[in-house]
């Protein structure tokens, strides 16, 4: 089966073919692929050399901590890719994104408003939780299409509060 | 033997400790090395946590939030009369600097394992705290009176050379503060500053203090007996901080020498005389540049980043607290303490790193500890653990020991690639950032370094590819599950190329 993966503006091919070989870019590796415990924790050997990381599943991406580095990872199988590409996206991150609370706790205040233009990491809400002020920031650019709560409001943990979409 | 002053030392044999986490689980173990008997209490919250299954007894006290269980003075005592305890350790945080909750102790004829009450008073207001301290000859951070007029500021600021702060009598929280580096941005900035203090203080006395720039925060341990001995263990280097959050700390420091080392330590020692400390306390100093040291205020209590005195010092500060409580001498004199190696502690917080630090919560799903040579872990959690928004964030320390920086450094970059926690997000990232980062290593950091001047994108990311396949890995693991829940029975597997590879790892799982 073959996949279009994409991390930091990097793509892959991988076809993941039988007998334990997988094809990255035309390059033939050997693996072991094995899952060690819940939360993510895996072991790969590849060509024998030996990784250990957390891979963890998000709506639209996934993450993988190896090394103390995180790695933000798109994967798309052939056909969801071949569908991305009649419709004339590839592996972007989607057309919409929420901005999540990471915890319960109170808004203190929203920082935008619908229509305003927002660049990555700009501060976009601060939240009340843990005997602390948090800065939520924004996952990336783009523009406020919705703002969901106002200040005083109590949220839940992974409730949408802001959602940002792409610029025109 | 009881003092006037809030102090009560005698044997005992059964103590309660009302904290919770890995400092709860730090006393339970210095107790049960010197045979005494623990009591714990639990909230709603903690009724799984180590120190509830590690004591002897265990006692809840209330819901999880802390103004109803861990703070409640009324409750605790109460578990202590009902337990037969007759000794109270606080260890950090919550009660641990409360000089009312000290004094009902003694008053209920329970040992407060912690210096007399009026210490904890004393040295918990900052500006008695300062003139204390002052008195007995201990430097402290150049400045002038609340309430001087703007023409006496202005003189005093000459006099004292720039940068100044200006700050609000009534402050807190920054507010009412102002920085200034020139003569001529003085009046401006004190007129903001009282606009701001009264705005928000209702009172808008100001005053000045000379601004410490580079500077370092290095603090030096003491431990005191109730017969009026008084020895320093050495300093440990916390400037690696994040809003006032310190996040490693090493003994020694790196800036600190022989002969800087006996002056900060008599200096720390002659703070304590001067309130009769009692138990083990640390003195807070600011350090400049020119190794010139001010006070900036003791607490009065064991504190996080013991452990690292301990490694170096080859003493046990929990275990002495409980000897110093029982009215016993310091087994040691200032001449037995020597410093050996080097210790570093990364306090390990629910916290994401690669998200502005912001605290995380969950369930912890998968927790491997690191071990082996040097490496010590401090916890209060374990697997199946949840990380709730009622308690601070962290939760665990991590203290690796080398012969020199280096090794300690080398060994604490091995535990922590080997230390893994999932379920939660974690600071260990922004730690194996830090054990790579050229001003860590050349020890060339001050407070504002974390905040100013670290990046987690400092480091080239070199793994994009292994990250890839695993990902697509993990994609495919999911593709094939879910094909095959909605693949009628039997139908399965020997259709593709695919279909096999996964079996074949299906059958490697098992």
């Amino acid at each position: 089966m073959k996949y279009y993966t994409k991390v930091n503006d990097k793509e892959y091919i991988i076809e993941i073919g039988p007998d334990n070989e997988i094809v990255v870019n035309d390059e033939k590796y050997s693996i072991d692929f094995q899952y060690l415990a819940t939360g993510g924790m895996v072991s790969l050997l590849l060509n024998n050399r030996s990784l250990e990381a957390v891979v963890d599943e998000y709506d639209d991406h996934w993450e993988v901590l190896a090394e103390g580095e995180l790695y933000n990872v798109f994967v798309q199988d052939e056909r969801a890719f071949r569908l991305a590409q009649a419709r004339g996206t590839t592996l972007d991150t989607g057309h919409e994104t929420g901005v999540k609370a990471p915890m319960p706790g109170v808004i203190i205040r929203t920082l935008v408003d619908v229509g305003d233009v927002v660049e990555r990491n700009e501060k976009v809400v601060i939240l009340e939780s843990m005997k602390m002020e948090n800065e939520l920031r924004a996952p990336r650019e783009g523009v406020v299409t919705a703002v969901n709560v106002s200040a005083g409001a109590s949220v839940e943990k992974g409730q949408v509060l802001i959602v940002i979409g792409d610029r025109e | 033997m009881k003092r006037d002053d809030g102090l009560l030392t005698k044997k005992f044999d059964k103590l309660l400790i009302v904290n919770r986490g890995e400092i709860a689980v730090r006393i339970l173990r210095a107790c049960h090395e010197l045979g005494i008997k623990t009591v714990a209490v639990y909230s709603d919250a903690d009724r799984k946590a180590p120190h509830v299954r590690f004591a002897d007894e265990a006692y809840h006290i209330g819901p999880p939030p802390a103004r109803d269980s861990y703070l409640r003075i009324d409750k605790l005592l109460d578990v202590a009369k009902r337990s037969g305890a007759q000794a109270v350790h606080p260890g950090y945080g919550f009660l641990a600097e409360r000089a009312e909750f000290a004094q009902a102790c003694v008053d209920a004829g329970i040992v407060f394992v912690g210096p007399p009450a009026h210490a904890i008073k004393v040295m918990g207001d900052k500006q008695e705290a300062r003139e204390t301290v002052k008195a007995a000859g201990v430097p402290i951070v150049p400045g002038t009176e609340p309430g001087l007029n703007d023409t006496e500021m202005q003189a005093a600021a000459d006099q004292m050379g720039y940068p100044v702060l200006v700050k609000a009598a009534a402050g807190g929280g920054g507010k009412g503060m102002r920085p200034v580096y020139q003569a001529e941005d003085l009046p401006d900035a004190i007129a903001g500053a009282r606009r701001e203090a009264l705005a928000a203080f209702g009172d808008d006395v100001v005053y000045l203090e000379k601004m410490i720039t580079d500077a370092r925060h290095i603090e030096i341990q003491l431990l005191a007996d109730a017969h009026g001995n008084v020895i320093y263990l050495g300093e440990r280097e916390c400037s690696l901080q994040r809003r006032h959050q310190k996040l490693i700390e090493e003994a020694p420091s790196f800036v600190v020498d022989e002969g800087l080392r006996r002056r900060m330590g008599e200096v720390a020692v002659a703070a304590a005389e001067a309130v009769n400390y009692v138990n083990a306390g640390t003195i807070e100093f600011l350090v400049d540049r020119d190794k010139n040291f001010y006070f900036l205020e003791m607490n009065t209590r064991l504190q996080v980043e013991h452990p690292v005195t301990e490694l170096v010092t080859g003493i046990d500060i929990a275990q002495e607290q409980l000897r110093i409580a029982r009215g016993r001498r310091l087994r040691f004199k200032q001449k037995d303490i020597k410093i050996r190696g080097w210790a570093i502690e990364c306090r390990i917080n629910a916290e994401d790193p690669y998200n502005n630090y912001l605290p995380s919560t969950g369930t912890i799903s998968t927790m491997r500890l690191p071990t082996g040579p040097g490496v010590r872990v401090d916890t209060g959690v374990f697997r199946g653990y949840e990380i709730t928004p009622y308690y601070d964030s962290m939760i665990s320390k991590l203290i690796c020991f080398g012969e020199t920086r280096g090794e300690a450094v080398l060994r604490m970059r091995r535990a922590l690639e080997e230390y893994r926690i999932t379920g939660v997000k974690t600071n260990i990232p922004f730690h194996q950032h830090m054990m790579e980062s050229h001003r860590f290593l050349t020890g060339n950091f001050d407070t504002k370094f974390v905040e100013e001047r670290f990046s987690m994108s400092d480091r080239e990311a070199d793994q994009e590819m292994e990250a890839a396949v695993l990902a697509t890995l993990m994609a495919h693991h999911h593709n094939m599950q879910a094909s095959q829940i909605i693949a009628p029975a039997g139908a399965s597997s020997e259709s593709g190329s695919a279909w096999r590879w996964y079996n074949r790892w299906q059958r490697l799982r098992r």
